[in-house]
């Protein structure tokens, strides 16, 4: 609930409890030092405060705010009333305290004097309560808001400050490299070429690293219906000259049955080229790399399974957090982030599904997804989590 | 020689740009914003734009091949619209955005990913200017 919304409730709540003439909220501001009118009910619109109100000048509220109800029998004989708008003659004043910070404090007011007594206090002091919680939770919930935007920019910002002077570099030495500059002595390309992979790495670490953390300062995003078939096609397809290259087999065991799922067609994509990508990357020549699809109870299960070096078995509790590597991966000449794993976990997870493993080290590794398969010919909003999920669930809470 | 004329703010990426294409016999003339190149549009007449498509602005790129591209027939640049354009882009690998051709949206004849590959680069402007 929005925090005005939130606030108006309260004011409309103490009103009606107390049956009272009119009930106003006011919250402090940051410092502390003003009260501002956020909320009133039954109050004529003459009698609505736009400017602060000081607590160091109002003794009435600078009591309130210390914690006790207090209560304004006759205005016409408190002095304190002076900081009560229009010219009521009772008033009952408590703070919204949350985890004992002082928010802001609740009047109700009476035409009439003599109107409250104690009990009264106490039968607002659960709805102050209530209130300053509400008050509390609005807050967290928009400092939280105002957090992510500022991540989103700063990654958007990051974006373009970090990636563009790696790429003009790794341009720079593109160029060198074939000789536009002036023919290289065997030395220099030696290390020309050590740059060049160096900048490849920073290159791929950048866009991992933002890819990472835009997922994460990212809210739920806009999701659609896909068809995976495609993403498996297209991942298959990017990959195949990679594969070619380097003499390795890469096989697509493609599913007739159209399987739609629900996510984005971008981070979906992600997934499978990140995993065929790893699965080609870690076979040597004259292995295979095989990806299949099928539909499994109410999922859809897309499997993607090398002849590669493996995974040694102490290292596949680790392998999809952020930055590690495999020991025979790190010894290998390929080059990795250690982060493409952590992101593909991150996106089939933001989908509904899931992803395991099973390796056998100089054997190979089997990295299966498996989505909820989302049924065109069911209600549009309609989607059942496979039972396979289900029971992944119910053993891992 | 065909003339190439290289908009893009950053003069380290114009250097790259410029080597293999200099190497391979082309004239590569630079303007470092979108205006500036609009304007050396009109006086170089270059047979193909290589274009950045982020500049001062991140839309600086899409409004000059928008501006050049303009179908009103009264158009300053109407000359230059048959002039191809090549759009570098660092965007395309790394986000779901998926750029293509587009007349109404993003009128440019192909892309370019940077970091430049000059093989790439150079295939690419070679099918464009058809040297």
């Amino acid at each position: 609930m929005e925090l005005g919304q939130a606030l108006a409730r309260l004011s409309d709540g103490a009103r009606l409890t107390l049956r009272a003439d009119a009930a106003v909220v006011y919250l402090l501001d940051e410092d502390g030092a003003c009260l501002r009118m956020a909320a009133a009910s039954g109050l004529p619109a003459a009698f609505q405060r736009r400017e602060p109100l000081e607590v160091a000048h109002s003794s009435l509220n600078e009591d309130v705010l210390a914690g006790q109800p207090l209560i304004v029998a006759d205005a016409r004989a408190d002095p304190r009333a002076v900081d009560l708008p229009g010219d009521y003659r009772s008033a009952l004043c408590i703070s919204l305290t949350h985890e004992g910070d002082p928010l802001g404090v609740l009047h109700v007011y009476a035409d009439a004097p003599r109107r409250w007594g104690e009990e009264d206090a106490h039968l607002l002091g659960p709805l102050a309560d209530l209130g300053a919680a509400a008050v509390a939770s609005a807050r967290e919930l928009a400092a939280l808001a105002a957090l992510e935007a500022d991540k989103a920019n700063f990654i958007h910002v990051a974006t373009h400050e970090l990636r563009s002077p790696v790429a003009t570099a790794q341009s720079l030495v593109r160029g060198v490299l074939k000789g536009y500059a002036g023919p290289l002595t065997d030395v220099q390309a030696d290390l020309f070429g050590r740059i060049s992979r160096r900048l490849d790495f920073l290159e791929s670490l950048v866009n991992d690293l933002l890819d990472l953390a835009a997922g994460k300062a990212a809210g739920p995003e806009e999701q659609e219906l896909v068809l995976l078939n495609a993403c498996v096609g297209r991942a298959v397809l990017l990959l195949q000259p990679r594969a070619e290259e380097k003499g390795v087999e890469l096989v697509h065991r493609a599913c007739c049955e159209e399987l739609v799922v629900r996510g984005a067609e971008g981070g979906l994509d992600r997934i499978f080229v990140n995993l065929v990508g790893n699965a080609v990357k870690y076979t040597p020549s004259g292995g295979r790399v095989t990806v299949s699809m099928q539909q499994v109870d109410d999922g859809v299960e897309v499997a993607v399974t090398d002849t590669g070096i493996g995974i040694p078995a102490e290292s596949l509790p680790h392998l999809f957090q952020e930055f590690y590597r495999a020991p025979n991966a790190k010894a290998s000449d390929e080059v990795g982030t250690g982060l493409g794993l952590a992101i593909v976990q991150d996106l089939v997870e933001r989908y509904g599904g899931c992803i395991e493993v099973e390796s056998r080290v100089g054997q190979g590794s089997t990295f299966t997804v498996i989505f909820p398969l989302f049924h065109l010919d069911a209600s549009e909003n309609y989607c059942r989590l496979p039972a396979y999920l289900e029971r992944k669930n119910t053993t891992t809470s | 020689m065909p003339k190439i004329l290289v908009i893009e703010d950053d003069v380290d990426m114009v250097t790259a740009i410029r080597m293999p294409l200099e190497a391979n016999g082309y004239e590569v003339l630079a303007a470092a914003t979108g205006e500036d190149g609009l304007q050396k549009v009109k006086e170089i007449e270059p047979d193909l734009i290589i274009l950045d498509v982020m500049m001062e602005t991140t839309t600086a790129g899409f409004q000059v091949s928008l501006k050049l591209r303009d179908p009103d027939e009264h158009s300053e640049y109407a000359a230059y619209r048959h002039v191809p354009i090549l759009m570098l882009t660092a965007i395309h690998t790394t986000t779901s955005l998926r750029f293509g051709p587009d007349e109404a949206y993003l009128p440019v004849d192909d892309f370019v990913d940077k970091p430049i590959d000059p093989d790439v680069l150079l295939a690419k402007v070679g099918a464009l200017v058809g040297g």
